[in-house]
Protein backbone atom coordinates (compact mmCIF):
# COMPACT_ATOMS: atom_id res chain seq x y z
CA UNK A 1 0.00 0.00 0.00
CA UNK A 2 2.82 2.37 1.00
CA UNK A 3 4.76 1.47 -2.12
CA UNK A 4 1.75 2.15 -4.33
CA UNK A 5 1.34 5.57 -2.83
CA UNK A 6 5.02 6.28 -3.38
CA UNK A 7 4.78 5.24 -7.03
CA UNK A 8 1.71 7.41 -7.50
CA UNK A 9 3.50 10.36 -5.97
CA UNK A 10 6.52 9.77 -8.22
CA UNK A 11 4.27 9.70 -11.27
CA UNK A 12 2.46 12.85 -10.26
CA UNK A 13 5.72 14.72 -9.75
CA UNK A 14 7.04 13.48 -13.07
CA UNK A 15 3.92 14.57 -14.93
CA UNK A 16 3.79 17.84 -13.08
CA UNK A 17 7.40 18.54 -14.11
CA UNK A 18 6.90 17.43 -17.72
CA UNK A 19 3.96 19.82 -18.07
CA UNK A 20 5.96 22.74 -16.75
CA UNK A 21 9.31 22.16 -18.42
CA UNK A 22 9.94 22.96 -22.08
CA UNK A 23 8.22 20.35 -24.27
CA UNK A 24 10.02 17.55 -26.13
CA UNK A 25 9.68 19.55 -29.34
CA UNK A 26 11.48 22.50 -27.72
CA UNK A 27 13.96 20.21 -25.99
CA UNK A 28 15.15 18.44 -29.17
CA UNK A 29 15.93 21.85 -30.66
CA UNK A 30 17.99 22.70 -27.56
CA UNK A 31 19.75 19.34 -27.79
CA UNK A 32 20.76 20.18 -31.34
CA UNK A 33 21.98 23.65 -30.28
CA UNK A 34 23.97 22.14 -27.43
CA UNK A 35 26.10 20.55 -30.17
CA UNK A 36 26.78 24.01 -31.64
CA UNK A 37 27.15 26.43 -28.71
CA UNK A 38 27.29 26.40 -24.93
CA UNK A 39 23.83 26.68 -23.42
CA UNK A 40 22.96 29.26 -20.75
CA UNK A 41 22.60 28.10 -17.16
CA UNK A 42 18.80 28.20 -17.36
CA UNK A 43 18.82 26.22 -20.59
CA UNK A 44 21.16 23.65 -19.07
CA UNK A 45 19.00 23.21 -15.97
CA UNK A 46 15.82 22.80 -18.01
CA UNK A 47 17.54 20.31 -20.31
CA UNK A 48 18.95 18.28 -17.40
CA UNK A 49 15.55 18.14 -15.67
CA UNK A 50 13.76 17.19 -18.86
CA UNK A 51 16.29 14.45 -19.67
CA UNK A 52 15.96 13.17 -16.10
CA UNK A 53 12.33 12.26 -16.67
CA UNK A 54 12.13 11.65 -20.44
CA UNK A 55 13.80 8.54 -21.88
CA UNK A 56 12.79 9.50 -25.42
CA UNK A 57 14.73 12.74 -25.36
CA UNK A 58 17.62 10.95 -23.63
CA UNK A 59 17.79 8.48 -26.50
CA UNK A 60 17.40 11.30 -29.00
CA UNK A 61 20.47 13.07 -27.63
CA UNK A 62 22.45 9.84 -27.43
CA UNK A 63 21.58 9.03 -31.06
CA UNK A 64 22.70 12.42 -32.35
CA UNK A 65 26.08 11.88 -30.74
CA UNK A 66 26.30 8.32 -32.09
CA UNK A 67 25.55 9.59 -35.60
CA UNK A 68 28.23 12.29 -35.29
CA UNK A 69 30.84 9.85 -33.96
CA UNK A 70 30.10 7.23 -36.62
CA UNK A 71 30.06 9.74 -39.48
CA UNK A 72 33.34 11.35 -38.44
CA UNK A 73 35.03 8.01 -37.90
CA UNK A 74 34.07 6.97 -41.42
CA UNK A 75 34.68 10.37 -43.08
CA UNK A 76 37.64 9.15 -45.14
CA UNK A 77 36.20 5.76 -46.05
CA UNK A 78 35.00 5.66 -49.62
CA UNK A 79 31.21 5.52 -49.42
CA UNK A 80 30.37 1.98 -50.51
CA UNK A 81 27.07 2.93 -52.11
CA UNK A 82 28.76 4.41 -55.16
CA UNK A 83 31.30 1.61 -55.58
CA UNK A 84 29.76 0.58 -58.90
CA UNK A 85 29.78 4.15 -60.12
CA UNK A 86 33.30 5.50 -59.97
CA UNK A 87 34.42 7.91 -62.67
CA UNK A 88 32.68 7.25 -65.97
CA UNK A 89 34.95 6.33 -68.89
CA UNK A 90 34.02 9.54 -70.59
CA UNK A 91 35.00 11.66 -67.57
CA UNK A 92 38.17 9.62 -67.05
CA UNK A 93 39.30 10.23 -70.64
CA UNK A 94 38.42 13.90 -70.48
CA UNK A 95 40.39 14.41 -67.27
CA UNK A 96 43.31 12.40 -68.67
CA UNK A 97 43.43 14.56 -71.80
CA UNK A 98 43.30 17.70 -69.72
CA UNK A 99 46.10 16.50 -67.44
CA UNK A 100 48.45 15.39 -70.21
CA UNK A 101 47.95 18.63 -72.15
CA UNK A 102 49.18 20.47 -69.10
CA UNK A 103 52.55 18.72 -69.19
CA UNK B 1 75.19 10.99 -79.54
CA UNK B 2 73.42 12.49 -76.62
CA UNK B 3 70.44 10.59 -75.29
CA UNK B 4 67.57 12.84 -74.27
CA UNK B 5 67.58 13.15 -70.53
CA UNK B 6 64.71 11.09 -69.19
CA UNK B 7 63.28 11.71 -65.80
CA UNK B 8 63.66 8.88 -63.37
CA UNK B 9 60.46 7.26 -62.14
CA UNK B 10 59.03 8.81 -59.00
CA UNK B 11 60.37 12.27 -59.70
CA UNK B 12 57.82 13.32 -62.24
CA UNK B 13 54.11 12.90 -61.75
CA UNK B 14 52.27 10.36 -63.85
CA UNK B 15 48.70 11.61 -64.38
CA UNK B 16 47.62 8.35 -65.98
CA UNK B 17 48.63 6.33 -62.95
CA UNK B 18 47.12 8.92 -60.59
CA UNK B 19 43.85 8.60 -62.38
CA UNK B 20 43.98 4.80 -62.14
CA UNK B 21 45.04 4.73 -58.51
CA UNK B 22 42.95 7.51 -57.05
CA UNK B 23 40.38 8.66 -59.60
CA UNK B 24 37.51 6.49 -58.39
CA UNK B 25 38.21 7.11 -54.73
CA UNK B 26 38.35 10.86 -55.18
CA UNK B 27 35.20 10.81 -57.28
CA UNK B 28 33.26 8.88 -54.64
CA UNK B 29 34.55 11.18 -51.94
CA UNK B 30 33.42 14.22 -53.92
CA UNK B 31 30.07 12.94 -55.18
CA UNK B 32 29.02 11.95 -51.67
CA UNK B 33 29.58 15.53 -50.52
CA UNK B 34 28.49 17.47 -53.60
CA UNK B 35 25.56 15.19 -54.51
CA UNK B 36 26.12 15.98 -58.19
CA UNK B 37 28.12 13.91 -60.71
CA UNK B 38 29.28 16.77 -62.92
CA UNK B 39 30.37 18.90 -59.99
CA UNK B 40 32.24 15.91 -58.55
CA UNK B 41 34.04 15.22 -61.86
CA UNK B 42 35.06 18.87 -62.04
CA UNK B 43 36.35 18.78 -58.48
CA UNK B 44 38.45 15.67 -59.26
CA UNK B 45 39.89 17.31 -62.38
CA UNK B 46 40.71 20.52 -60.50
CA UNK B 47 42.35 18.45 -57.76
CA UNK B 48 44.65 16.67 -60.22
CA UNK B 49 45.49 19.94 -61.99
CA UNK B 50 46.37 21.60 -58.69
CA UNK B 51 48.37 18.52 -57.72
CA UNK B 52 50.39 18.69 -60.95
CA UNK B 53 51.28 22.30 -60.26
CA UNK B 54 52.20 21.67 -56.65
CA UNK B 55 53.96 18.36 -57.22
CA UNK B 56 57.41 19.66 -56.24
CA UNK B 57 56.11 20.72 -52.84
CA UNK B 58 54.55 17.35 -52.24
CA UNK B 59 57.34 14.87 -52.93
CA UNK B 60 57.24 12.25 -50.27
CA UNK B 61 55.72 14.36 -47.51
CA UNK B 62 52.59 12.33 -46.96
CA UNK B 63 50.94 9.45 -48.74
CA UNK B 64 49.84 10.43 -52.23
CA UNK B 65 46.22 9.61 -51.37
CA UNK B 66 46.19 11.76 -48.23
CA UNK B 67 47.76 14.61 -50.14
CA UNK B 68 45.22 14.43 -52.96
CA UNK B 69 42.28 14.18 -50.54
CA UNK B 70 43.61 17.28 -48.78
CA UNK B 71 43.47 19.20 -52.06
CA UNK B 72 40.05 17.79 -52.93
CA UNK B 73 38.61 19.00 -49.60
CA UNK B 74 39.46 22.54 -50.63
CA UNK B 75 37.90 22.06 -54.06
CA UNK B 76 34.68 20.79 -52.47
CA UNK B 77 34.54 23.82 -50.18
CA UNK B 78 35.23 26.11 -53.17
CA UNK B 79 32.25 24.60 -54.93
CA UNK B 80 29.96 25.23 -51.93
CA UNK B 81 31.28 28.75 -51.63
CA UNK B 82 30.50 29.50 -55.29
CA UNK B 83 27.03 27.98 -54.94
CA UNK B 84 26.45 30.03 -51.78
CA UNK B 85 27.35 33.26 -53.57
CA UNK B 86 25.27 32.47 -56.62
CA UNK B 87 22.10 31.71 -54.68
CA UNK B 88 22.01 33.86 -51.54
CA UNK B 89 19.52 32.67 -49.01
CA UNK B 90 16.24 34.57 -49.44
CA UNK B 91 13.39 35.02 -47.02
CA UNK B 92 11.43 32.24 -48.61
CA UNK B 93 14.30 29.79 -48.41
CA UNK B 94 13.57 26.20 -47.45
CA UNK B 95 15.59 24.82 -44.57
CA UNK B 96 14.00 21.39 -44.62
CA UNK B 97 10.97 19.57 -43.22
CA UNK B 98 9.86 20.61 -39.75
CA UNK B 99 8.35 17.20 -38.97
CA UNK B 100 5.62 18.60 -36.74
CA UNK B 101 3.92 15.21 -36.99
CA UNK B 102 6.65 13.79 -34.72
CA UNK B 103 5.03 15.64 -31.81
CA UNK B 104 1.54 15.66 -30.32
CA UNK B 105 -1.09 18.07 -31.57
CA UNK B 106 -2.89 20.50 -29.26
CA UNK B 107 -4.09 18.69 -26.16
CA UNK B 108 -2.66 17.88 -22.74
CA UNK B 109 0.58 16.55 -24.24
CA UNK B 110 1.02 19.07 -27.00
CA UNK B 111 4.65 19.28 -28.07
CA UNK B 112 5.67 15.98 -26.51
CA UNK B 113 6.71 12.98 -28.59
CA UNK B 114 4.01 11.32 -30.61
CA UNK B 115 4.49 7.65 -29.68
CA UNK B 116 4.59 6.65 -33.36
CA UNK B 117 7.72 8.72 -33.90
CA UNK B 118 9.39 8.68 -30.49
CA UNK B 119 12.97 7.39 -30.44
CA UNK B 120 13.67 3.76 -29.55
CA UNK B 121 16.71 2.38 -27.81
CA UNK B 122 19.40 1.45 -30.38
CA UNK B 123 21.20 -1.31 -28.46
CA UNK B 124 24.50 -0.70 -30.20
CA UNK B 125 27.77 1.01 -29.37
CA UNK B 126 29.32 3.47 -31.82
CA UNK B 127 32.15 0.97 -32.42
CA UNK B 128 29.63 -1.67 -33.53
CA UNK B 129 27.94 0.79 -35.82
CA UNK B 130 31.22 1.81 -37.42
CA UNK B 131 31.81 -1.85 -38.31
CA UNK B 132 28.32 -2.29 -39.69
CA UNK B 133 28.07 -1.90 -43.45
CA UNK B 134 25.72 0.30 -45.42
CA UNK B 135 26.02 3.29 -43.12
CA UNK B 136 26.77 5.72 -45.96
CA UNK B 137 24.17 4.19 -48.22
CA UNK B 138 21.38 4.71 -45.69
CA UNK B 139 22.81 8.06 -44.61
CA UNK B 140 22.83 9.26 -48.21
CA UNK B 141 19.31 8.05 -48.95
CA UNK B 142 18.05 9.69 -45.77
CA UNK B 143 19.64 13.02 -46.72
CA UNK B 144 18.27 13.02 -50.25
CA UNK B 145 14.81 14.51 -49.49
CA UNK B 146 16.42 17.48 -47.71
CA UNK B 147 17.14 20.75 -49.56
CA UNK B 148 20.64 20.76 -51.08
CA UNK B 149 21.97 23.47 -48.79
CA UNK B 150 20.69 21.81 -45.63
CA UNK B 151 22.26 18.50 -46.69
CA UNK B 152 25.56 20.29 -47.44
CA UNK B 153 25.58 22.10 -44.10
CA UNK B 154 24.84 18.87 -42.27
CA UNK B 155 27.59 16.94 -44.09
CA UNK B 156 30.19 19.67 -43.53
CA UNK B 157 29.32 19.73 -39.83
CA UNK B 158 28.74 16.10 -38.89
CA UNK B 159 31.00 14.29 -41.36
CA UNK B 160 33.85 16.72 -41.97
CA UNK B 161 33.68 18.38 -38.54
CA UNK B 162 33.93 21.99 -39.72
CA UNK B 163 33.05 24.67 -37.17
CA UNK B 164 29.71 26.52 -37.30
CA UNK B 165 31.39 29.81 -38.23
CA UNK B 166 33.34 28.23 -41.09
CA UNK B 167 30.18 26.69 -42.53
CA UNK B 168 28.30 30.00 -42.30
CA UNK B 169 31.11 31.72 -44.19
CA UNK B 170 31.29 29.00 -46.87
CA UNK B 171 27.53 28.85 -47.47
CA UNK B 172 26.94 32.60 -46.94
CA UNK B 173 24.32 32.04 -44.24
CA UNK B 174 23.67 33.40 -40.76
CA UNK B 175 24.38 31.26 -37.75
CA UNK B 176 20.71 31.13 -36.66
CA UNK B 177 19.85 29.82 -40.10
CA UNK B 178 22.53 27.18 -39.82
CA UNK B 179 21.18 26.02 -36.45
CA UNK B 180 17.68 25.63 -37.87
CA UNK B 181 19.07 23.65 -40.82
CA UNK B 182 21.16 21.38 -38.60
CA UNK B 183 18.29 20.80 -36.20
CA UNK B 184 15.88 19.83 -39.00
CA UNK B 185 18.47 17.62 -40.66
CA UNK B 186 19.16 15.82 -37.35
CA UNK B 187 15.47 15.35 -36.58
CA UNK B 188 14.91 13.90 -40.03
CA UNK B 189 18.05 11.79 -40.27
CA UNK B 190 17.80 10.25 -36.80
CA UNK B 191 14.30 9.03 -37.50
CA UNK B 192 15.22 7.81 -40.98
CA UNK B 193 18.31 5.94 -39.75
CA UNK B 194 16.28 4.30 -37.01
CA UNK B 195 13.65 3.11 -39.49
CA UNK B 196 16.00 1.99 -42.23
CA UNK B 197 19.14 0.93 -40.45
CA UNK B 198 18.05 -0.41 -37.07
CA UNK B 199 14.65 -1.85 -37.74
CA UNK B 200 15.91 -3.38 -40.98
CA UNK B 201 18.44 -5.49 -39.04
CA UNK B 202 16.05 -6.76 -36.39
Amino acid sequence: MGLKLYDKLKHSIRYWLLRRLPTCQQTVEKISQSMERSLSLKERINLKLHLGICAWCQWYMEHLHIIRQTARAKADEPPDFVSGSGLSNEARERIHRRLTNQN
Amino acid sequence: MNEPQGTSPGESPDPGRWLDDHGDYLFKYAVFRLRDNTAAEDAVQETFLAALKAYKEFQGRASERTWLVGILKHKVVDHFRRAGREAPLGEESDEGPEHREFFDKPGPWQGHWNTNYAPNEWHATPAELIERGDFWKVFNECLSPLPQRTASAFTLREVDGLKSEEICEILSIKVNNLWVMLHRARLHLRNCLELNWFRAEE
